[in-house]
């Protein structure tokens, strides 16, 4: 390799490594500001409470068919009382549904298992599934769902 | 006529515009064989890609609500849409399938050695490129499979150590997927990944010129690259034009039912070059999984400085690469297939 200059002084070695601190911070923030830009902030979450069902109306073992927000729920009678189960699996977000027969929730992608209080028992899944808080108000049943 | 012409653009444009003396520089003769004249045939598939990718941008909607009727009209209402889309989808898998096959032959005749290591790197990087750019795509035409292989994959993404959770939320531009996701993919696709792979595909051919071809243990004697590689080249283009435009006649381009982001699809699979990774991930603790997979594509990145740290130490390499190359290979097959087939 060809050494063209090796003999720097010192006023051209701090100017260069004051320049190249400089471009660093400059781009080091440009793209720190685009990241920003691209990554949209999460927006403060304001809950709101929809009715969903009279609690008598709620069966005692299999979980009733709820759309919240767009997102489709299984409302169920658990050991922790009246769950809104999100469907969505914790492991790569596909849809679990319930079999009736084991009393679980079965996601069809890769079998991850949740037993009936959403916990989940086997499969890859990492975590219980998602609840969404339900409210009683005398006999009618509320779920908060983010807005 | 020709002659004042060029004369008239010269003085405009002060190169020289001679491109046959350029192009004529001589290649080594190992190149003659098919073998080693693989490199050009991503490059040639890139261009078809390139060329109908833009013809479909006319018609494609990029919109949770657009995006399936546009491709439905691609696909059976445009004149000769279906013969585009067709062409567009078999070649980014023989695009992915070429390049790993370019990416073996290096491998095992050790051609990323010194001065090719750079090639190799950013040849590593435009195989990474084409993934991202055939996964936006593959996600754009917004049926039950494609939503759902998407929905799995950005999920299998989020999953990934340090980088995975930044790198779901600039993709999905938020915690959930909305319609800001399908946009991004769409930019994604038809933008920034195409401007970066071209950026890499320059550099690729840039450093080949400056550096020249990799050398061949007995390989001797030269050959100019214009008329010989050239005509060679064009021999595989137009062999790839046949195979293309047959596989796009037994395999007309179809599509399924419309995403429903409600109703999970029945078959959730991702498309056969992230079948492996896929299948690996189910089949080992998820998060080593990931970290594994990391690790393979990081190692892979670097390579040819590892040959040289273990060469240098007195370890022969060239076995080493046939050995671990037949097991990477075995286990790409073998889990694809577990995953396509099982």
């Amino acid at each position: 390799m060809t050494v063209i200059n090796d003999n720097i002084s010192r006023r051209r070695f701090l100017s260069s490594a004051f320049m190249a601190i400089g471009v660093g911070l400059g781009v080091g923030t440009l793209f720190t500001r685009f990241g920003q830009f691209l990554i949209p902030a999460p927006k403060p979450k304001r809950f709101e409470e929809i009715l969903i069902a009279r609690e008598t109306d709620i069966p005692a073992k299999t979980p009733l068919p709820i759309e919240i927000g767009g997102n489709k729920a299984l409302l169920l009678r658990t050991d922790d009382g009246l769950v809104a189960f999100s469907i969505k699996c914790t492991d790569l977000g596909c849809l679990v549904s319930w079999d009736s027969s084991r009393e679980e929730f079965v996601c069809p992608c890769h079998q991850g298992v949740y037993d009936k209080n959403g916990k989940n028992i086997s499969g890859p899944p990492p975590r219980p599934l998602d609840r969404y808080d339900v409210v009683k108000k005398g006999e009618m049943v509320y779920v908060k769902v983010a807005v | 006529m020709v002659v004042k012409l060029k004369e008239w653009a010269s003085e405009r444009i002060p190169l020289r515009l001679s491109l046959i003396d350029y192009i004529q520089e001589p290649v080594p003769d190992h190149l003659n064989k098919f073998w080693y004249a693989m490199g050009a045939t991503p490059l040639i598939l890139f261009l078809l890609l390139a060329t109908t990718g833009i013809l479909m941008t006319f018609y494609y909607v990029p919109t949770p609500e657009g995006a399936y009727e546009s491709v439905r009209n691609i696909t059976y209402g445009v004149y000769l849409g279906w013969f585009i889309r067709g062409v567009h989808k078999i070649s980014v898998n023989l695009m992915i399938f070429t390049l790993l096959l370019h990416m073996i032959r290096v491998f095992i005749t050790r051609g990323y050695r010194k001065p090719g290591e750079l090639k190799w790197l950013i040849g590593a990087l435009v195989l990474f490129t084409t993934l991202g750019l055939a996964f936006t795509g593959y996600s754009l035409a917004y049926d039950q499979i494609s939503y759902w292989g998407s929905v799995v994959v950005t999920n299998m993404v989020g999953q990934m150590p340090v980088i995975g959770k930044p790198l779901v939320l600039l993709l999905r531009g938020g915690e959930e997927v909305t319609g800001l996701t399908l946009l991004r993919l769409y930019d994604l696709h038809t933008k920034l990944l195409p401007l970066v792979i071209v950026g890499l595909i320059a550099a690729h051919i840039l450093i080949i010129r400056v550096v020249g071809f990799a050398k061949v243990e007995g390989g001797g004697g030269e050959h100019s690259f214009y008329p010989d590689h050239a005509l060679k080249t064009t021999a595989i283009a137009i062999g790839l034009l046949i195979i293309i435009v047959n596989l796009v006649a037994i395999f007309p381009p179809a599509i399924g039912q419309p995403a429903n982001p409600q109703e999970v699809a029945s078959n959730v699979a991702p498309p056969w070059y992230f079948s492996a990774i896929y299948k690996w991930i189910t089949i080992v603790p998820r998060e080593a999984g990931l970290f594994g997979v990391m690790l393979f594509f990081a190692l892979l990145t670097v390579y040819p400085f590892l040959d040289t740290f273990f060469s240098d130490r007195g370890i022969k390499m060239g076995r080493v690469n046939i050995v671990t190359g037949t097991i990477a290979v075995a286990g790409f097959a073998a889990l694809t297939l577990w995953q396509v087939v099982g």
